[in-house]
């Protein structure tokens, strides 16, 4: 107890507690006002990994903290209960920025004219001024896109062909002769448009008794028949040992690391038909970030947007740690000769563009909290 | 320091204000600051959002039981994960007591001198993470895997399927709680006197009465806590269902996850997670009164 004092012990209370308070995940205030060299960034993963935050680091000196999660709603949701003050970025599908975010003044608009240019390279759908970058009245600049991709279920072509899947659609999990084949993702906002689809119904609108009633049996029927509800790594080791030969909710993003590990024969599938508007069958994700109403947003935030449409960062982004995914920057032809032949394969770019074409874009379902609550009942009766 | 001490000792006793804190106290302040915060705060805040308005973000500036009411409607299957949950964690408690207790008896009787070493085998599967030694066990019984692959290998018929079914669930909890019933009941079981087993045995007492007489109610304690504890980690398990299971069974924690992720509805979850603290904390309570914390301790 020789090198320690009453004063001593105080004084090391005293700077615990301050560097505490200077914490940038604890509160907000007057002495946190000096942000410049802090980011904090709530993302789906990827942009959380070391090949895509340590260049970034080095290059600006900064702190940056990056927290993946794997659905949307969950990041809302963190915003929604007062961590508005702790992110400066936020990483989501594409309805949330412009539906849900902005009108709840929980993102704020980027620089128009800064950001602009950037869209002018990317692949031409995403061009300037694409629709969920933008406000609903489309006069803000609400986000940044990147990565993208279609997703309705991924099949064992050594099992059930890439024809057979395209042709048959979502009636291959109505095919009573599949049941216990079948694996879901644990991907529940997914798995509601998915249900919806396999009962032959349009979930992005309002929903009628006897649609809702549909859903019900559906619900019941398709998951009292998986053989598995899991995350991506069980989906894929399950069709990879054969446990299943197909599972729904997937596309690249979930199937592409298996593709990049030697499993071609494993694939994403989105049908030729269905009960989408335009009679389509599949359902594409882009994901959009944006700066969190923060009202003592890191300058870094702008930075750090800038920073990830670099072809060489883009490309990292597309490959980083996880998922593989295709990015919008991929129509600049520097980001695009990044791309090696397997990297391409793993990632569907063969048929990605029909693909694309043949989905509608992820929306908000507008009765989502009713059949998600159906839902969860169908779930319990599996055992 | 000395100065200290003297303007102290100078101090006379009656003129110290009364309402000062003692130093004890005064210590045990940041303890209490840290408590208050990490432990409390958190649980006043469930408690706040299970009264707040259904699907909001309203904590502390709304209250209403629709939270608790729609629990208790008869159209809310929630109960079957409670039950299933009770289920698992009765069966996980009732296995590892059969389990636990010979390997228990071992460590203090049989093992002798190795008793250290196979106590280290049981605790270092801890120190690798739940949820990579259930992957584990996924490699080894899943189709073509370790089990299946090594018994095709050999000209047999394979493995049986035993992934994704409530069983495995069950393995699962007993594989991983193992330790927390096996180290308490190995505390009863050493608290047993020697003297006493081998004085009943002078006597002609048999093994069985000797076992149920003595070993056993002078174990209980030990035991008894071993089978708490691993009873309040089960109802709360999640990884087991989820990973080996394939979700073949929800279990009551994960509807509180989904309450708070995917459903957008804290207030339901808190609610949840409120009568699921409420059930757990008055059956501990309830075990603990019928403790004699005391003669497990050895104090008497």
């Amino acid at each position: 107890m020789a090198g320690i004092s009453r004063r001593s012990l105080l004084q090391g209370m005293g700077a615990g507690i301050g560097a505490l308070a200077a914490s940038p995940l604890v509160g907000s205030g007057p002495a946190l006002a000096a942000r410049e060299k802090e980011l904090n960034i709530l993302c789906w993963e990827g942009y959380n990994s070391a090949q895509v935050l340590d260049p970034f680091r080095s290059s600006t000196g900064a702190t940056v903290k990056a927290e993946s999660l794997t659905n949307d709603p969950t990041m809302i949701n963190r915003l929604r209960a007062g961590e508005i003050n702790t992110w400066d970025l936020i990483n989501v599908n594409n309805p949330w920025a412009r539906k849900v975010m902005l009108p709840e003044k929980l993102i704020k608009p980027l620089p128009k004219a800064e950001f602009e240019p950037f869209f002018a390279k990317m692949l031409p759908e995403f061009k300037w001024p694409y629709k969920w970058a933008m406000s609903e009245d489309g006069s803000e600049l609400i986000g940044m896109v990147q990565r993208f991709g279609p997703y309705s279920f991924v099949v064992n072509t050594d099992k059930v062909s890439r024809k057979t899947a395209e042709d048959t659609g979502w009636d291959l999990f109505n095919d009573p002769a599949l049941a216990g084949r079948y694996g879901i993702l644990e991907s529940d906002d997914w798995n509601v448009f998915n249900i919806f689809i396999i009962a032959g119904i349009d979930p992005f609108k309002v929903h009628t008794p006897d649609e809702l009633a549909k859903f019900e049996e559906t619900a019941k029927r398709v998951f009292k028949g998986a053989k598995l509800i899991g995350d991506i790594a069980s989906m894929n080791q399950a069709l990879i040992s054969g446990e299943i030969d197909l599972h729904m909710t997937g596309g690249t993003y979930s199937v592409s690391p298996a593709r990049a590990d030697g499993h071609p024969n494993l694939r994403g599938i989105t049908p030729l038909k269905g009960p989408l508007p335009g009679g389509k069958g599949g359902i594409s994700w882009i994901e959009v970030t944006s700066t969190v109403n923060n009202p003592n947003l890191s300058p870094l935030a702008i930075e750090f947007l800038k920073y990830v449409q670099a072809p060489d960062v883009a490309h990292t982004v597309a490959f980083a740690e996880g998922t593989f995914n295709p990015v919008a920057q991929m129509g600049n032809p520097d980001c695009f000769k990044l791309f090696t032949k397997e990297e391409l394969d793993a990632i569907q770019w063969d048929s990605l563009e029909e693909e694309m074409a043949r989905s509608v874009e992820y929306d908000i379902v507008p009765d989502y909290d009713k059949a998600l609550d159906i839902m969860n009942a169908a779930k319990r009766l599996r055992g | 320091m000395a100065d200290l001490t003297i303007a102290h000792a100078e101090t006379p006793r009656e003129e110290r204000p009364t309402h000062r804190l003692s130093a004890g106290a005064l210590c045990a302040l940041p303890v209490i600051g840290l408590l208050a915060i990490g432990f409390a705060a958190p649980l006043v805040a469930i408690l706040g959002y299970s009264v707040a308005t259904p699907r909001s973000f309203d904590v502390f500036r709304s209250f209403t039981l629709e939270n608790f009411a729609a629990l208790f409607d008869p159209t809310n299957t929630v109960w079957l994960s409670f039950l299933w949950s009770c289920g698992f964690a009765l069966f996980t408690v009732a296995l590892l007591a059969v389990i636990a207790y010979p390997i228990a008896y071992g460590l203090n009787r049989v093992f002798g001198r190795a008793s250290a070493f196979i106590s280290v085998l049981f605790v270092f599967p801890l120190f690798v993470s739940e949820n990579v030694r259930l992957y584990g066990w996924v490699l080894f019984y899943i189709k073509n895997g370790v089990l299946d692959g090594t018994l095709k290998w050999l000209g047999l018929a394979g493995g049986p399927e035993v992934l994704y079914t409530p069983g495995i669930t069950l393995f699962g909890m007993v594989y991983t709680y193992l330790p927390f019933m096996l180290f308490p009941m190995t505390l009863g079981l050493a608290l047993v006197p020697r003297d006493l087993v081998d004085a009943a045995r002078d006597l002609g007492a048999g093994r069985l009465f000797i076992w149920r007489e003595i070993e056993l109610p002078l174990a209980m304690p030990g035991i008894l806590i071993g089978m708490l504890l691993t009873f309040v980690l089960a109802i709360g398990a999640t990884a087991e269902a989820k990973i080996l299971g394939g979700q073949s069974i929800i279990v009551i924690s994960h509807d509180i996850e989904i309450a708070f992720t995917y459903s957008q509805n804290w207030p339901a979850g808190s609610a949840l997670a409120v009568l699921v603290t409420f059930f757990i904390g008055a059956l501990t309570l309830f075990a603990l009164s019928k403790l004699d914390l005391d003669r497990m301790l050895g104090r008497r």
